[in-house]
């Protein structure tokens, strides 16, 4: 009843900020998904670009220029991408859990469970890797019963970067009170205990022993899972020090605060969500889409707007779908250029470049579909996020920057 | 033919174990991922099954949540199903899932007596021996049903006919809503037709692990729903538990009625009027008094698809401000929240919703099933009606 | 230097076998093998404990061969044979005029096969074509190859027997025509071990040939490669055979949670050419849809290739070569003390170890029987610890715990008695933290990959990308003895599951694959750590 002007498809990062982005600019929009999102299976940190043909990068603004041409950031180019992140800053202090760049402009490096450093950007206080660099005393602390995160190894593992030389790293183990033991106890489940109260009481309690004696403590995600840093603060007052979280498997409890922030935000614009609904393709008219339609079980439904964004993920988000041989983006059904031998989609090393890591669709500079000769294919519908070809977020990490750029930016088009 | 259900769909990604309200609630359940897809590959071994089953409330949120259309809550219904089969049967089950029988069968003793039958002291002591919480907000039988009130109610005569599907909360407990979608649907010139043959979806038996039951239901209810399609009469539904059932389910379970009832499914009412007054054949008032509304999107609805159409309808009534509580479960799951061992996990599941709801300056909530609404004047103490009662109130008002 | 009677060489189920023939002969034996336990074709088949249907035809003496094994088997090595049965069944694509030779060849070769009616058999196997044309139901089972090796060996052990993994042999001493010794390198430290011994027994399988160059001598072991799929879930819960002259793509069998079809067959002159191709792949799909029409839809896990050790007699390779086993005594070359075992399959590896014990055992003077066939490998684990353990474990994890243990479930569940051993730690395959540290505690487990063998971990739907991340903390904390580096531990481990899933990148398996790559490069940075971590 209500005329839509932008239909976003993906709940990921890219969709969220796609949504919010034309909703912010007075568009009237409508978000539909299928499934919750990457968000919630992500650690929550923004990484720009830690690595460019598999060499660190240190300032990840200066290598931008290094990336080969088709990548989203060199399509985009670097004002609006460093827009589009100034954007999420913007949004993230406004709504009270602020994302901030490290003030150096070098990446930082977080640490995970499994005592690696991984270079990444914007990151909410939780993931402030700075105190980490700058402490002596190291404090790596495990919950007992945790099977996603074991504080020896971290240390083992830390000790092991030269960069880390000269610190002194200590391990600990708390235990959580008999009636929050699980069968299965993920650090999302000590999380949600940290939302309350007890819980909050409980780690106060638990951790004040070791108080004072670190100058940084690092903890599997568990410091609550709403958008208000309250559990961090509560225990890094406890132990006199800045409280860091590891990068841990998911459920991703970072990527859950974030996402309860957007959504939440999206709420108050109005942007209108339809939940468990599968685009399954676009009708077009003259290199325009007049609709996308969903599926469900009883029936199809259309869904009509003027702009469309498509940010329905990758192989993995399902936005591109694959078969022996072929890959297409799944709505407008844009054939991906792939070798026709699946031998060729990969190579022998897992930590390489392989075709299917970095295919996608190709886009113009307003993230329009383009063709093999660079004609434009759909006037109205762009494309966000990991749909997108040209770059490889394992390797580079740069997936949530791409997603952030290319989402803000299609939005604000639309 | 739809292929046999098979657990292949699942990449593990945990999207499920994250929105899962029941995980969330209870350490008891092992959560979605683990006893639906996980667990099903060891099914197929002709494993025993694990004792957290039985924490599912089949809310339907690891389906929602999941990106990759895997049919977690299905898993879990038909290993339930298998379990019934094998395990002692249960007189609280059965009487928990068999409400319409059960009211056919007490319908011939006055309402009062009915209530005072089930719902006084010493009754209520009774059931919770029996594993029916004393606690447990157990809805109050009609005077009369939907249906018989119905018989007696004067439609206008119309050219266009639509076939309402009540479902057996609007039938037994809440004849009133069932009256205003009624008159709400004769307002825009369509005569309503319930007809007889219709019987209980079956959700609560599957629920509950009442297969065959459930089986028998559905055949007699697409038998029924597919005369309708034939005849080209559209068939609404206002219970979300119960499109569901036969838009989503009842064809998973019982692929051998899928045929049958393709394209034969209950259309939401919400939907339905939102297309007429889009079309104009329902015209909204032009003006209408100040009135917020705390909305809450029931996960049977969310499930389906369709977005929130009556959240909608609310929305472009002039003087009413309806927010969507996005507060997530409210906890009961049909008769899930009845149940003694599993009371205590509804309420919390549904303390953010009762939250919301008891903090919003709104008088009134509105949820469009029967048993959300239930449990949200429970939990909150605020009255809570179906979005199309209040749309009829503001069309009189 | 350690000394001993007779050294063996290959640990895959021929080796294993015989090193628990001997030690219950009480002949003092030493194993070696270069990689871990069954690293080569024992763990590299699709797990078919054949009833013999298929070899009935083409070579009715190793068909006998197979029925007694397959009896004796179900007996002595319970807790490895899953008593599926199996179906041989007639598509349209196939001759009818070869079923009635089959069924009479069945018969001569004491083989049980007989008619289900088809209808009947589609009720069983609801996945089956709906075209076929007759069923036989004959005694086929499967066989966990892994789990049987290491039970063979777990038994040896307590007659006394040593197991040496990771140790290659790289010399093989010997002195006026007689064998003195071996020399071996332990693959994980680096040093160099002599064993004094009388006899050496060469029972590398494919790898036969190369092991007989050490002492000088020719074997005609020619490797045959077979590539195979494993399906995500068990679509069928029996054995699946074509009923027609033993071809590719022909066998489906359920193993455990999955599905295995198998396999092709190629010739290589590299033992371990294991590496599965896009091409075997695609064309075992093609060569299974006449018995499973939605196979194009079923998940593939992963891929794998194993080598066969075929006795190359000239000529005859292949599919038509023997599937008959050789012992080769090579005193008649000049060398006294040294055999070679090979050929054969692993159904009659009992009989093929037993064949080879009884000659050894004769030139040495041991006129102890062998009793393989008798007793057990494991004593049952007590009826009231698996109730007692049913309420640990999620599933009936209990009971595959159980089957994997053995001997040892009863310790596992006094550990899963404390609540964080109890933790799930691969949700695929419903591994408990207390079987993970209990594997990690051997001698024998050197890595995660060997922790994988012996539980399964990270065999299942998401190959590993979450378990092996938590396995690595539970192995930090309790094995003393890891060859790597946690991150190259992960690495090496992501690796191998790399090789076997490249072949199959598309659909959902190729979405898997995306999210483990989010948690192994993008999220924990494996990739960069490699290049920055001394």
């Amino acid at each position: 009843m209500n005329r839509t002007d932008v239909i976003v498809a993906g709940a990921g990062m890219a969709g969220l900020l796609a949504a919010l982005a034309a909703a912010r600019n007075g568009r009237t929009v409508k978000l539909i998904t299928e499934g919750v999102g990457s968000l919630a299976i992500s650690g929550g940190c923004i990484d720009l670009l830690g690595y460019v043909g598999g060499k660190a990068v240190e300032h990840p603004w200066q290598a931008l220029d290094s990336l080969e041409a088709g990548h989203p950031y060199r399509i985009l180019g670097r004002d609006r991408v460093h827009a589009a992140l100034a954007a999420f800053e913007e949004l993230t202090a406004a709504a009270g859990y602020p994302y901030t760049a490290p003030a150096d402009g070098r990446n930082r490096r977080i640490p995970t469970i499994m005592g690696t450093l991984k270079p990444s950007w914007l990151c909410s206080p939780a993931g402030h890797a700075e105190a980490l660099a700058s402490a002596r005393r190291v404090l790596v602390l495990g919950v007992e019963g945790f099977k996603d995160c074991h504080p020896a190894v971290v240390v083992r593992q830390l000790k092991r970067y030269p960069e880390m030389a000269g610190k002194e790293f200590t391990s600990a183990m708390i235990r959580l009170p008999e009636r929050q033991r699980r069968r299965t106890l993920s650090p999302l489940d000590v999380a949600r205990f940290l939302d309350t109260d007890a819980g909050r009481a409980w780690m106060e309690r638990e951790l004040t022993p070791h108080g004072g004696r670190y100058d940084v403590v690092l903890l599997p995600p568990i410091c609550g899972t709403h958008a208000d840093d309250g559990a961090r603060q509560v225990l890094s007052r406890a132990l006199a020090c800045p409280v860091l979280e590891m990068l841990s498997i998911p459920p991703g409890v970072g990527g859950l605060r974030l996402r309860e922030m957007l959504c939440g935000e999206l709420a108050r614009l109005g942007v209108t969500l339809v939940e468990n609904a599968t685009v399954s393709r676009a009708e077009v008219t003259n290199g325009r889409c007049t609709a996308l339609v969903t599926t469900a079980p009883d029936a199809e439904r259309r869904h009509e707007a003027t702009e469309f964004i498509l940010a329905t993920g990758g192989v993995l988000g399902g936005g591109i779908a694959t078969e022996p041989g072929r890959a297409r983006e799944r709505i407008c059904a844009i054939p991906i250029e792939m070798p026709e031998d699946p031998e060729q989609w990969s190579t022998p090393e897992l930590f390489a470049q392989h075709a299917i890591t970095s295919m996608g669709v190709r886009v113009d500079a307003q993230l329009r579909p383009v063709g093999p000769d660079g004609a434009v294919l759909l006037r109205n519908v762009r494309f966000a996020g990991r749909t997108l070809g040209g770059y490889d977020f394992g390797l580079e990490k740069s997936g949530f920057g791409v997603a952030i750029a290319t989402g803000w930016t299609a939005g604000s088009l639309a | 033919m739809k292929l046999r259900l098979n657990p292949d769909a699942c990449i593990a990604c945990t999207s499920c174990v994250v929105q899962c309200p029941v995980a969330e609630a209870t350490p008891e359940f092992l959560g979605p991922r683990m006893v639906g897809p996980a667990a099903q590959r060891f099914r197929l071994m002709g494993s025993g099954e694990d004792e957290s089953l039985h924490y599912c409330a089949n809310c339907k949120n690891c389906d929602i949540s999941c990106p990759h259309g895997v049919l977690i809550s299905t898993f879990n219904m038909m290993a339930r199903a298998e379990q019934a089969r094998k395990g002692p049967f249960s007189l609280r089950d059965w009487m928990l899932s068999h409400g319409a029988f059960l009211a056919r069968a007490l319908g011939l003793l006055p309402a009062a007596l009915r209530n005072f039958g089930m719902l006084n002291p010493a009754s209520r002591w009774a059931l919770d021996r029996l594993g029916v919480s004393a606690q447990a907000p157990l809805p109050r039988f009609a005077a009369r049903t939907f249906r018989r009130q119905l018989r007696t109610f004067a439609q206008p005569d119309a050219s266009r006919s639509v076939v309402f599907f009540p479902g057996c909360y609007v039938d037994i407990y809440d004849p009133q809503t069932g009256l205003d979608i009624v008159w709400l649907l004769n307002r825009a010139g369509y005569r309503v037709i319930v007809p007889d043959a219709f019987d209980c979806c079956g959700l609560p038996m599957i629920a509950n692990g009442f297969w065959e039951d459930a089986r028998r239901n559905a055949a007699r209810n697409a038998e029924e729903l597919a005369g309708w399609r034939r005849k080209g009469v559209e068939v609404i539904t206002a219970c979300p538990s119960c499109a569901l059932m036969f838009k989503n389910d009842l064809p998973e379970y019982f692929p051998e009625l899928a045929d049958s009832m393709e394209g034969a499914a209950p259309t939401d009412a919400q939907e339905f009027v939102l297309r007429l007054v889009d079309n104009g054949e329902l015209p909204l008032p032009a003006t209408g008094a100040p009135l917020d509304i705390i909305y809450h999107a029931p996960c049977h609805l969310r499930a389906q698809g369709l977005g929130l159409p009556g959240l909608e309808l609310l929305q472009s009534l002039p003087g009413v401000r309806a927010t969507n509580a996005n507060a997530g479960c409210c906890g009961i799951s049909g008769s899930y929240g009845f149940k003694k061992e599993k009371y205590h996990i509804a309420q919390r599941i549904g303390q953010r919703l009762f939250t919301a709801v008891r903090q919003s300056k709104a008088p009134v909530a509105a949820s469009e099933c029967g048993t959300c609404r239930v449990q949200i004047e429970h939990g909150s103490g605020k009255q809570c009606l179906h979005p199309l009662t209040i749309l009829r109130r503001r069309m009189e008002a | 230097m350690k000394e001993t009677t007779v050294v063996i060489i290959g640990g895959g189920a021929t080796g294993a076998g015989i090193l628990r023939d001997l030690s219950m002969r009480g002949v003092r034996a030493i194993l070696l093998e270069q990689g871990g336990l069954a690293h080569g074709t024992s763990s590299r088949f699709h797990g078919l404990l054949h009833s013999g249907g298929r070899y009935a035809v083409g070579d009715n003496e190793a068909a006998r061969e197979c029925i007694e094994e397959n009896t004796i088997l179900r007996r002595v090595g319970r807790e490895c044979v899953e008593e599926t049965e199996g179906f041989f069944v007639l598509t349209p694509q196939d001759d009818p005029a070869y079923v009635d030779g089959w069924v009479e060849a069945c018969d001569r070769a004491g083989i049980r096969a007989e008619q289900v009616d088809v209808a009947e058999a589609r009720r069983l196997e609801p996945n089956l074509a709906p075209d076929i044309l007759a069923v036989y139901r004959v005694p086929d089972a499967c066989v966990d190859g892994f789990r049987l090796v290491w039970h063979n060996a777990c038994s040896a052990r307590r007659y006394g027997g040593e197991l040496l993994t990771y140790h290659r042999v790289t010399g093989i001493e010997q002195q006026g025509g007689r064998i003195r010794g071996v020399t071996a390198r332990n693959m994980i430290s680096g040093e160099d071990v002599r064993i004094a011994c009388d006899v050496v027994i060469n029972a590398a399988g494919s790898w036969a040939g190369q092991v007989a160059q050490l002492a000088g001598l020719d074997v005609r072991v020619s490797p045959d490669r077979g590539t195979l799929i494993a399906f995500n879930h068990r679509f069928t819960s029996r054995v699946i055979n074509r009923l027609h002259k033993s071809s590719d793509g022909d066998i489906f069998v359920p193993h455990g949670s999955i599905t295995i079809l198998g396999t092709t067959s190629s010739a290589t002159d590299r033992p371990d050419s294991t590496t599965p191709t896009s091409a075997e792949v695609l064309r075992l799909l093609e060569l299974g849809r006449p018995l499973f029409p939605h196979i194009g839809s079923y998940r593939i896990l992963r891929a794998f290739a194993g080598t066969r050790p075929l006795y190359d007699a000239g000529g005859a390779g292949g599919r038509s070569a023997s599937r008959g086993f050789h012992i080769v005594d090579h005193e008649e070359e000049g060398l006294a003390g040294m055999a070679s075992i090979f050929g054969g399959k692993l159904t009659t590896y009992r009989l093929m170890a037993e064949k080879l014990c009884d000659h050894v055992c004769a030139r040495l003077g041991v006129s102890a029987p062998c009793r393989t066939a008798e007793e057990p490998m494991l004593e049952p684990a007590p009826a009231g610890l698996l109730k007692r353990a049913a309420g640990l474990f999620p599933m009936q994890g209990a009971e595959l715990a159980a089957h994997r243990l053995g001997a040892s479930f009863g310790k596992v569940v006094e550990m899963m008695e404390e609540d964080r051993e109890r933790q799930i730690i691969c949700e695929c395959e419903m591994v408990s933290r207390a079987e993970i540290e209990f594997v990690a505690g051997d001698p024998a487990t050197h890595s995660l990959h060997d922790v994988r063998l012996r539980t399964r971990m990270g065999m299942g739907t998401c190959q590993g990308t979450f378990c092996s991340l938590r396995a690595i903390g539970a192995l930090e904390e309790c094995a003393a003895h890891l060859a790597l580096s946690p991150t190259e531990d992960v690495r090496q481990f992501a690796q191998e599951r790399w090789k076997g899933l490249r072949p199959a990148l598309w659909g959902t398996q190729a979405r898997e694959v995306m999210l483990s790559r989010a948690v192994y490069a993008a999220t924990m940075n494996l990739d960069g750590a490699i290049h920055e971590q001394d």
